[in-house]
């Protein structure tokens, strides 16, 4: 299968008083069609910039973003509104992201209006058909966002993405808002869609176990950049990034009789704002030494399975 | 009540009710908890289940103008929190008994610094000097890993992960003798999660901080609890030690909720959700309050009253077939 979605050195700074903030820095990723990859890390290291840049929320700073063979910084008007149609996004908060002063159908049909190739008819048929797909009652149709829980509010955000019928959905954080029982249907719910559509996912989150049931390539960022990225299975079995240890053993499990050994970091997160050329997790790495500062290489170290840490194979005697 | 021998913490029969127009919402029911000295309770439900209603009543900081009632006792170190005097609740609000807010965003003032913030609790209930509420402060944040360079800046200078901790330091300035933590580490990224995790787990070693923590996560319960409390549609339906739940689990919407997890060790192709929505807070039941989602629920079931049973010493189950199939 040839991907779908690809960058290359791909970059994000914004501008701010004290410098430039290094949001997202040299992420070069590979996502198969119809696949889903898994991004995770901190809150504020870039997951969602990198998310917004790939779809072209963010303008990109440098570097290339390739969708379906095509460099999307360089598509032109009309380009870019097809571009748009073939990739969405499903938001995080489903109370901020829907118009309270809007009903269910309204925001729904919205896409679908903007889009200006429908009928009036296929407009209503279309908004029916999303609702039934993503298992909103029709009695729901003519209800307010506050009128909803969080999970159907959340079902009507992803019915506004698949509207036109996209083949790339970013999907930022969208069930942590969530009840876990709730949390487990809308898993469910995207999981199927994907299943029949052929959706591409990139699904960005910070619960790891919602991450391994969803992925299949997983991408682990720190302050902007990839520390790791592998299969999934990969990842759980041979992680090999002090970072994505730490990560992996400080998950809280519900087994109460066999306990992990935690992995606690200690130190303080850099600042992404002017962060210089090494690794950016040096600071709280209990392997990091001088040289890490001075700057650091990715390195295929298994087959598919990509470290940027200079150290790898020294730590993990490989 | 025969009282063989005092409790350090006790809730009994707390029941809040809100009103919210022309209806009544029945918030909490009926709920009757203990905790002994150094002990740390889990608190565990979905939105809306009541969790942070029981926290603020325990430090009675719910809102007057939407509170319709508030019945049942809270009883810590022997005393009826509910018919103190304000005077004699200020004296314990913020220093016997404290709280670690859910949304660290909104619980720091966003125009002190925080070093003032954590300083002020500290010098109300000590009656000490600025210099040492100052040097106290500098102390708390940096036990939860905040330098001093950074202790003269404003909440909005830090990130989430350390405006929690800020959180934190603030709620263990005094250090409590009961800390009530809710959903302290739900914003938090897992590796800092860990770290407050292991915070709070050392004071409680160190200074003997009694915990209610609130919260949904069952992974977070089984780092740091002894007992546990499953609470649903303002009732509590399962409590038990943390062997009794984890093991045991017994109550159809406590089992559902572990299945509904994402399990970090099996690979499984569909996760199981508890179907369906908990039920409207406004409508009193006198049957079970899960009976339109639970899998087991039968004609029997609107007919039986809502008492608990002790399944083992200590490990109590709402719901009439528990003995039986579930």
């Amino acid at each position: 299968m040839a991907a779908l979605v690809e960058t290359q050195d791909l970059k994000k700074y914004f501008k701010s008083g004290a410098g430039l903030v290094h949001a997202v820095d040299n992420i070069s990723l590979k996502i198969e069609e119809g696949e889903t990859v898994g991004l995770v890390g901190e809150s504020g290291c870039g997951k969602s910039t990198l998310g917004r840049t790939l779809i072209h929320l963010n303008e990109s700073t440098d570097g290339k973003i390739i969708f379906n063979g095509k460099d999307v910084t360089k598509l032109n008007k009309k380009q870019m509104k097809d571009f748009r149609k073939d990739v969405q996004m499903i938001f995080q908060d489903p109370y901020s992201s829907l118009n309270p002063r809007e009903t269910v159908s309204d925001i729904i049909m919205e896409p679908l209006k903007l889009d200006g190739s429908f009928s009036r008819e296929e407009i209503k048929n279309r908004t029916r058909e999303l609702m039934d797909i993503v298992g909103i009652e029709k009695r729901l149709r003519m209800s307010y966002p506050h009128e909803l829980d969080g999970g159907r509010r959340q079902r009507v955000g992803i019915a506004r993405a698949l509207a036109l019928k996209p083949k790339f959905i970013v999907c930022d954080e969208p069930v942590s808002a969530l009840d876990v029982s709730i949390q487990a249907q809308i898993l469910n719910l995207l999981m199927d869609l994907q299943k029949d559509m052929g959706l591409t996912y990139l699904f960005i989150t910070h619960d790891m176990s919602v991450v391994k049931h969803i992925s299949n390539q997983i991408c682990v960022m720190y302050l902007g950049q990839m520390v790791e990225m592998c299969d999934k299975k990969e990842l759980f079995a041979y992680p090999l990034h002090p970072y994505t240890k730490a990560l992996l053993s400080a998950i809280p499990t519900t087994d109460i009789h066999n306990r992990k050994e935690r992995i606690i970091l200690k130190g303080e997160i850099k600042s992404p704002i002017n962060p210089g050329p090494g690794c950016r997790f040096a600071s709280r790495c209990p392997y990091a030494d001088e040289s890490c500062n001075q700057g650091v290489q990715a390195c295929e170290v298994r087959p598919g399975h990509y470290v940027v840490c200079n150290k790898a194979k020294e730590i993990n005697q490989l | 009540m025969a009282e063989s021998k005092e409790k350090f913490f006790e809730l009994r029969n707390l029941t809040v009710k809100y009103h919210s127009g022309s209806s009544i919402i029945h918030a909490v029911n009926d709920v009757s908890l203990d905790l002994n000295a150094g002990e740390t309770l889990g608190l565990v439900g979905e939105t809306g289940a009541g969790k942070t209603t029981i926290a603020k009543s325990i430090l009675r900081i719910l809102s007057e103008n939407s509170v319709e009632s508030i019945d049942g006792e809270i009883l810590f170190e022997g005393r009826r929190i509910l018919d103190m005097e304000d005077k004699e609740m200020q004296a314990i609000r913020g220093k016997s008994i404290s709280m670690i807010f859910q949304d660290p965003m909104t619980a720091l003032n966003p125009v002190k610094t925080v070093l003032s913030q954590i300083a002020e609790g500290y010098k109300l209930h000590h009656n000490c000097t600025k210099a040492e509420a100052n040097k106290r402060a500098i102390e708390m944040l940096e036990m939860v890993g905040i330098g001093e360079d950074r202790a003269e800046e404003y909440p909005h200078q830090f990130s989430g992960g350390m405006k929690q901790r800020v959180v934190i330091a603030l709620a263990l300035a005094c250090s409590p003798r009961l800390l009530l933590a809710d959903e302290p580490t739900t914003a938090l990224d897992v590796t800092i999660q860990a770290q407050v995790l292991d915070l709070i787990r050392d004071l409680r070693n160190k200074l003997g901080t009694a915990m209610i923590l609130i919260t949904h996560d069952l992974g977070v319960v089984a780092e740091v609890c002894d007992k546990v409390a499953v609470i649903y549609a303002g009732r509590i339906i399962e409590k038990g030690t943390l062997e009794d739940i984890y093991d045991h689990p017994t109550h159809p919407y406590t089992c559902g909720l572990f299945a509904a997890l994402p399990d970090m060790d099996k690979d499984v192709d569909r996760l199981s959700p508890i179907e369906g929505l908990p039920p409207d807070p406004s409508v009193i039941r006198d049957h079970c309050d899960f009976l339109e989602r639970c899998p087991y629920a039968c004609e029997k079931c609107k007919k039986f009253d809502n008492k608990m049973i002790e399944m083992t010493e200590g490990h109590f189950v709402r719901c009439w077939k528990a003995n039986e199939e579930v």
